[in-house]
């Protein structure tokens, strides 16, 4: 106590500042992640080259799953309900809905970055791997320089770290209380991922040019969302979700400059408006949507799995977290307009993907298709909504997964061969894998025995439930014309003759195999006994306040 | 400072008029015209260095307001990211893409008028929010609201776990711009020459 007084008189200040309180225990499983990326960092720092891409795995997967034991832990402690609670000063919940998606991230994670080591898909190249990812990502494209890299057999193992940082930005953007550890949050998920959109090794421009759109739309998103959340702290007077309710719904007590802000309702509906624009852009609805496309196709094939699984669980979480905490008091306000961007989502994505003819640009409409379907859950706003979108939200990440691996497999000399086209007659040459696809495909289409109807039908009986049963006719209908493309593509692949000089199927290792089988086994599994899952998704549906 | 913060407490709100101006309202308002001043020569100077340079007197000059209205923290901020980091990004990116440092006419382009138009438009926005939103009300400056210290003890106590994501944030994107532009692996230097190569390429482009 002496030496602090000590050392603080000779800093010239006193120690008075109560030192925060954080409950370190509750929050381990980003800090896990968030310790595995810094160990990643100082791996490939110290660590000679030919080491370092298994040890980046190793190190990804052990804080990937030490993450998931954390969040299985909290949960069985009673975390997800009887001891949920506000941490670190009220910046982060733990409750519910976030530890079931902390845990849905996860595992999304750690199947992802399997497909990242992926490196038996191409021949070796000076005895080197080769993977999904540039040798070198500074150097110029098809230059001679990135010839040496890929002569040397350099590789960017950096991806792993950068992955292991968006995971961290993902646990807490569901979970985060206030609207600045939100946005900071968004930032943190979102930086790495426009990083990796930049390194794919095959079609390197596409795959830069997907970075730059994604980067400066997704700033312009950012801003919205800071903007918002100015013009709400400017109505409520605070950036907690759950006082802006307080004051929303009058419950809060009135101080002088609260009589005054709240006078007028402008500044909370721009706000809201702004903030929903920021969270629209990340789950991809329209009209926010136009990078997707262009981004899943250019973006290195693991890292669209990723990016496409794991962020969109993670916005969802925000989304329902800003809806369902801070703005309940408003519904009939922003009601109809989620109506309409949820009606929007669902019909111009399910149309566009029909004039598809890439296999990676079609799976983008259709997440952009589901990413209306997965609104109409948030619309119900009672409790059986948010079990719905949980519910909806695992299934869909693990079929999102499956399905970029398996186009991961479909190669000809110049990569992967994702044109429609090429896709001709897969079932003669390779049954296994285009039935695998073709079931990935029926799970998007929401054919039962499979998790996406499972999902789909729990959202849209939320929906109908919650007074929204036009929504529900829109949704079926969207969902008649997805089915009909998804099961033109089956068609192609089973009825149609190969042709002569198409694409190869590569035989992948172990890693590959282990997240398509367990995309499999989870779509079949949430499919035929989903009652267990559709069970826990209602026990974690009430979040805190 | 203190002689201008006590003469701003001492005055009682209805005692306040704008005809028998404080020391500190006239430093204000001198200051701001300095700012308009630069940042308009700033705008219409044809030598890009000097451009820059007079962006540094607009600048400071903001952090000089900020510390006139006692908020000392965000004075600091100010030179610290705009003249610190900034406007040297700015002068480094002169310096290395090796634009001409003389007079440049080529500089104008032809999206002047529309640059004014948006300039001029933001400007009125501003100009009537902040007008709207304060009309003749005088704010005390003489609390403890805009002090590094109390800035730190929010950003200490309420908002460390954010303060903490942030830092993650800035690691993250360190490694990717190393990601991104380390142009040889371990232990190679760079070939002489490669940047002009490129530059000059874009250039022709």
């Amino acid at each position: 106590m002496i030496a602090t007084h000590a050392l603080a008189a000779a800093g010239g200040n006193s120690p008075s500042i109560p030192a925060p309180h954080i409950e370190y225990g509750q929050l381990s499983p980003m800090l896990v992640v968030f310790g595995a990326a810094l160990v990643g960092i100082l791996a490939e720092a110290f660590l000679p080259r030919r080491l370092r891409a298994a040890t980046q795995l190793g190190i990804s997967l052990a804080g990937l799953v030490g993450g998931f034991v954390a969040v299985v832990v909290l949960a069985a402690q009673g975390h997800a309900s009887t001891r949920a609670g506000l941490l670190a000063m009220g910046s982060v919940a733990i409750d519910g809905p976030a530890l079931f998606l902390q845990g849905v991230i996860l595992l999304t994670a750690v199947l992802a970055v399997l497909t990242y080591a992926e490196g038996r898909l191409e021949p070796r190249i000076n005895g080197h791997r080769i993977d999904a990812f540039a040798a070198q990502a500074a150097a110029v494209p098809g230059g001679e320089q990135e010839r040496e890299a890929t002569r040397e057999g350099l590789r960017t193992t950096e991806i792993y770290p950068l992955t292991l940082f968006a995971v961290g930005g993902m646990l807490l953007f569901p979970a985060s209380n206030d609207l600045l550890t939100m946005f900071v949050a968004l930032e943190v998920l979102s930086l790495p991922l426009y990083l990796m959109c930049a390194i794919a090794r095959r079609r390197r421009l596409l795959s830069q040019e997907a970075a730059v759109k994604y980067f400066l739309l997704g700033a312009f998103a950012s801003a919205f969302f800071l903007f918002g959340t100015a013009l709400l702290y400017g109505y409520a007077g605070s950036l907690r979700l759950g006082e802006i309710a307080d004051v929303v719904s009058g419950v809060a007590p009135v101080t002088p400059a609260l009589a005054v802000t709240t006078q007028n309702d402008a500044l909370l509906l721009i706000g809201l408006a702004m903030v929903s624009v920021g969270l629209l852009f990340k789950v991809g609805a329209v009209p926010f949507h136009s990078w997707t496309p262009d981004v899943y196709q250019g973006a290195p094939t693991p890292v669209t799995g990723f990016m496409a699984a794991a962020t969109k669980t993670a916005a969802f979480g925000a989304l329902l977290r800003l809806f369902y905490v801070a703005f309940p008091g408003i519904r009939w306000d922003w009601r109809p307009v989620m109506w309409g961007v949820a009606i929007l989502t669902m019909v111009v994505g399910s149309i566009l993907a029909v004039t598809q003819q890439d296999v990676k640009r079609l799976l983008a409409y259709s997440s952009i298709a589901h990413a209306g379907f997965i609104l109409t859950g948030l619309i119900a706003t009672d409790r059986r909504g948010v079990a719905a979108v949980l519910f909806y939200l695992l299934a869909y990440s693990f079929v999102t997964l499956g399905a970029f691996a398996v186009v991961t497999l479909v190669r000809d000399s110049k990569g992967e061969a994702t044109h429609l086209s090429s896709w001709a007659g897969l079932g003669r040459r390779s049954p296994l894998l285009a039935a695998v696809f073709a079931l990935f495909l029926l799970a998007f289409a929401g054919i039962p025995l499979t998790s996406g109807f499972t999902g789909k039908f729990a959202v849209f009986q939320a929906a109908a439930g919650g007074g929204a049963a036009p929504l529900v006719i829109v949704g079926v209908l969207s969902s008649a014309i997805a089915a009909f493309f998804y099961i033109r593509v089956i068609v192609l692949m089973f009825f149609s003759d190969p042709q002569p000089s198409g694409p190869a199927v590569a035989v992948p290792s172990a890693l590959t195999a282990t997240t398509i089988a367990f995309g499999v086994l989870v779509t079949l599994g949430l499919g035929l006994l989903p009652q267990y899952f559709l069970d826990l998704a209602t026990k974690a549906s009430i979040f805190i306040r | 400072m203190s002689t201008l913060l006590a003469a701003a407490g001492s005055l009682e709100p209805a005692a306040r008029s704008y005809l028998s101006p404080t020391g500190q309202e006239i430093v204000f308002l001198l200051v701001g015209v300095l700012v308009l001043g630069a940042a308009v020569v700033s705008v219409t100077t044809r030598q890009l260095v000097h451009a820059a340079l007079w962006l540094v007197v607009a600048l400071g000059g903001l952090a000089v307001e900020f510390l006139l209205l006692t908020a000392e923290f965000v004075a600091w901020v100010q030179v610290l990211v705009y003249l610190g980091s900034v406007v040297v990004l700015v002068l480094f990116g002169l310096m290395l893409t090796r634009a001409p440092i003389g007079r440049s006419p080529d500089a104008d382009s032809g999206n002047r008028p529309a640059a004014l138009a948006v300039g001029a438009a933001s400007a009125a926005t501003l100009v009537t929010l902040v007008v709207d939103a304060f009309r003749s009300s005088w704010i005390d400056l003489s609390g403890p609201a805009g002090t590094t210290r109390l800035t730190g003890e929010f950003l200490f106590s309420h908002w460390v776990l954010p303060f903490e994501a942030l830092s993650v944030l800035l690691l993250a994107a360190l490694v990717g711009a190393i990601v991104l532009s380390r142009a040889k692996g371990d232990g190679t230097k760079p070939r002489p020459g490669n940047l002009r190569t490129v530059l000059t390429k874009t250039k022709e482009r």
